[in-house]
């Protein structure tokens, strides 16, 4: 589904990815661990499609398409989703109204019909359930007002509504309660399928304790040092990272 | 520039020699001339006048038009977003009776609606009485040609605890392409104590219309009542629009004041509220949308010079390709005006690298108990918000359509009627999407 190879990536003259390897298959769960700096975020944001970086050489292929080469909002109607770890406020555009025209630019690109208001405010409430949240926030300006768990519920009600078949999730635990914590990792995994795929960027292990991953990758120094399964996370939130970035040699 | 502007002077005075229709008192009008003999036209060394040259405007000598035929259809569809509302129809500044409602079915027991022109001779004391009531600060030469060319307006007078449910529309369309026509209506509103009044003031153009548009407003409002007024602003971009608005507030009295001024090649509006009794609450509104070489110029001047009232200022500026914003208030309060709350924002926001803003808000505090506060900001879209509108599939364009159209909707969303404030944000929509930056 998503086949990174070599991806060298820099902003405002620094280099931030250095070498990227990295291959997501339909049906996986791939978390993304690593010191502060390392390069998530930008991994992130480059996938998306965000401006003000510079790709420097390799490549990232999604479903056969040159992932780089498209705006950003063509990736969300081809299936990718980006969970913000910073949700954006946006005072004035009506959270439900914004979710609906997102959906349909969506279905409109898979040639199927749009959905009219009706059936978009029955397949909202059904997705709202998964999340938990509270109905008077659907009447709000997109995350205007919200608290930090609302703003990450309401991204995962985003993606439950808009299907993706890839999803990244931004650091989606920071800021969160174990509460919060719990509720937005049950929605993630009543969404899991074996035909999408999810990238979790986290720096603590705690996440994966409830969106238990298939691989775990540490990202040093914009490349991947390491790969292994849950097991690594467990291993890391024992031993930190130090560990990994101190030895001369690792294979990725 | 000077002298187009002393032809111009000459002009009025040679009109008011040979016109004999003028609707208000000779006497009235005669000071009226006398102030344009003597007065200036502001140029840019004056404060107030700095962003805005007025050597535009006067490029043109305008023409008072002969009372021209009018396809009804025109006016039709511009009253029909209003169904609900009495109609007035003035069309290159003369009333226009076959297209507005009945007058005299408006007119009931403590209701007069009133055209200046339809005054008997000798009767037009409390009109002049209103205007001369006025306490004016801000004073400019305009509001004195108007007066003294006055041909047509209106007076309304509600008597104590009167209430018009509907709102009034009036409509000042202008049709003339051939000359630059000359449009000064007055409209004089009295409110008695607790009386209630709404009205829509809509100026409008059929397609590439060539006029001045002078109007004169003013307001007197009583203890206890209350106006509501919603200015649109829509004439041809071959219309300049230059008009003078002055309410004055007894005690508890209420001004909702709404803007939106979308057309013209030139508009300044120029607002000046007087707080005479305390307990008083003024709230201004507005918003200025500008294309092409569009020069839009909102002037208030709020004088607080009474205790315990409350003033509350919100415009909005969006400004495309080459025109230019230009936002200038003054909140004075004076040395008696304890426990004056007034609140003042102007936002921004600029489309294009070729637009521009001056900004100036202003308070001028002379007593010490008071709650004041002022802003000002001048930006782009916020490219975060862009971004994220675009991660979830929906394109650049819409996206900024969307964020724009939600800068608007802030002081839209405050248009208390229903028909008129979704036709204001069908008017900011169809604008947006003509301009460049929407181009799908």
């Amino acid at each position: 589904m998503l086949s990174i190879k070599n991806l060298n990536v820099s902003a405002e003259g620094k280099t931030i990815l250095n070498g990227l390897n990295l291959e997501v298959n339909k049906g996986e769960i791939h978390a993304i661990m690593g010191p502060n700096g390392s390069g998530k975020s930008t991994l992130a944001h480059v996938l998306s499609g965000r401006s003000g970086y510079q790709v420097e050489s390799g490549s990232a292929s999604y479903n056969g398409l040159d992932l780089l080469d498209m705006l950003p909002e063509i990736r969300a109607r081809e299936g990718i989703f980006l969970a913000f770890q910073y949700p954006i406020e946006i005072p004035g555009v009506n959270n439900t109204s914004f979710l609906k025209k997102a959906l349909n630019e969506i279905r409109k690109h898979r040639g199927e019909e749009e959905l009219d208001a009706i059936d978009f405010l029955q397949l909202i409430k059904k997705q709202m359930q998964l999340v938990e949240m509270k109905e008077d926030l659907l009447r709000r300006p997109v995350n205007q007002g919200f608290s930090g768990g609302e703003k990450k519920r309401n991204e995962i009600l985003q993606m439950a509504v808009l299907d993706p078949k890839l999803a990244i999730l931004d650091e989606t635990d920071s800021g969160l309660d174990i509460d919060a914590l719990r509720i937005v990792a049950g929605g993630v995994n009543k969404l899991r399928s074996k035909d999408n795929a999810f990238v979790v960027i986290t720096h603590y292990q705690r996440l994966l304790d409830y969106i238990v991953p298939d691989f775990v990758h540490v990202l040093s120094d914009g490349k991947i040092i390491k790969s292994g399964t849950k097991e690594l996370a467990l291993e890391l939130e024992d031993r930190g990272y130090d560990w990994l970035t101190n030895e001369p040699e690792t294979v990725a | 520039m000077t002298e187009t502007l002393n032809i111009f002077k000459d002009w009025v005075q040679d009109q008011s020699r040979k016109g004999s229709d003028f609707v208000l008192s000779k006497d009235f009008r005669q000071r009226s001339l006398s102030e344009v003999r003597t007065e200036n036209f502001p140029t840019r060394k004056n404060e107030e006048w700095r962003y805005t040259p007025l050597s535009s405007v006067f490029d043109r000598q305008p023409s008072f038009a002969a009372e021209a035929e009018v396809n009804p259809a025109d006016v039709e569809q511009l009253t029909a977003a209003f169904a609900d509302a009495h109609h007035l129809v003035f069309i290159d500044g003369h009333f226009n009776r076959t297209l507005s409602d009945e007058i005299s079915v408006l007119a009931r027991d403590g209701i007069a609606i009133n055209l200046l022109e339809d005054l008997e001779p000798g009767s037009q004391d409390e009109v002049e009485r209103v205007i001369k009531n006025a306490k004016l600060t801000d004073d400019n030469i305009f509001r004195h040609i108007t007066q003294g060319l006055a041909r047509t307006g209106l007076f309304i007078e509600l008597q104590k605890n009167i209430e018009i449910t509907k709102p009034l529309h009036l409509l000042f369309l202008g049709t003339q392409s051939g000359k630059t026509t000359l449009s000064n209506p007055i409209n004089v509103v009295h409110l008695n104590p607790n009386s209630r009044l709404k009205i829509i003031q809509q100026f409008a153009s059929v397609t590439a219309t060539k006029a001045l548009t002078i109007p004169a407003d003013y307001f007197q409002i009583d203890e206890g009542a209350a106006l509501e007024i919603y200015k649109l602003g829509l004439e041809s971009d071959e219309t300049d629009h230059l008009s003078n608005t002055y309410a004055q507030l007894a005690d508890a009295g209420s001004l909702n004041h709404h803007q939106y001024l979308f057309g013209s090649r030139f508009t300044r509006t120029n607002t000046e509220i007087n707080f005479a009794g305390s307990g008083s609450e003024v709230v201004l509104r507005g918003i200025y949308l500008g294309d092409k070489s569009q020069h839009l110029d909102i002037r208030t001047y709020v004088d607080h010079a009474q205790p315990n009232c409350m003033s509350d200022q919100h415009f909005r500026g969006i400004m495309n390709d080459h025109s230019r914003g230009v936002f200038n208030g003054l909140v004075l309060v004076r040395e008696h005006a304890q426990k004056t709350n007034a609140q003042q924002s102007n936002k921004n926001l600029l489309l294009s690298r070729d637009a521009r803003v001056d900004t100036k808000p202003q308070l001028e505090i002379h007593a010490d108990d008071v709650k004041c506060a002022h802003g000002a900001t001048i930006g782009e879209l916020d490219e975060n918000a862009l971004f994220y509108l675009q991660s979830r599939g929906i394109s650049k364009q819409d996206a900024a359509l969307m964020l724009t159209r939600a800068f608007a909707t802030e002081i839209t969303q405050e248009v208390k009627l229903d028909s008129l404030r979704e036709y204001i944000q069908a008017e900011i929509e169809a604008r947006l999407m003509e301009a460049q930056n929407f181009h799908v």
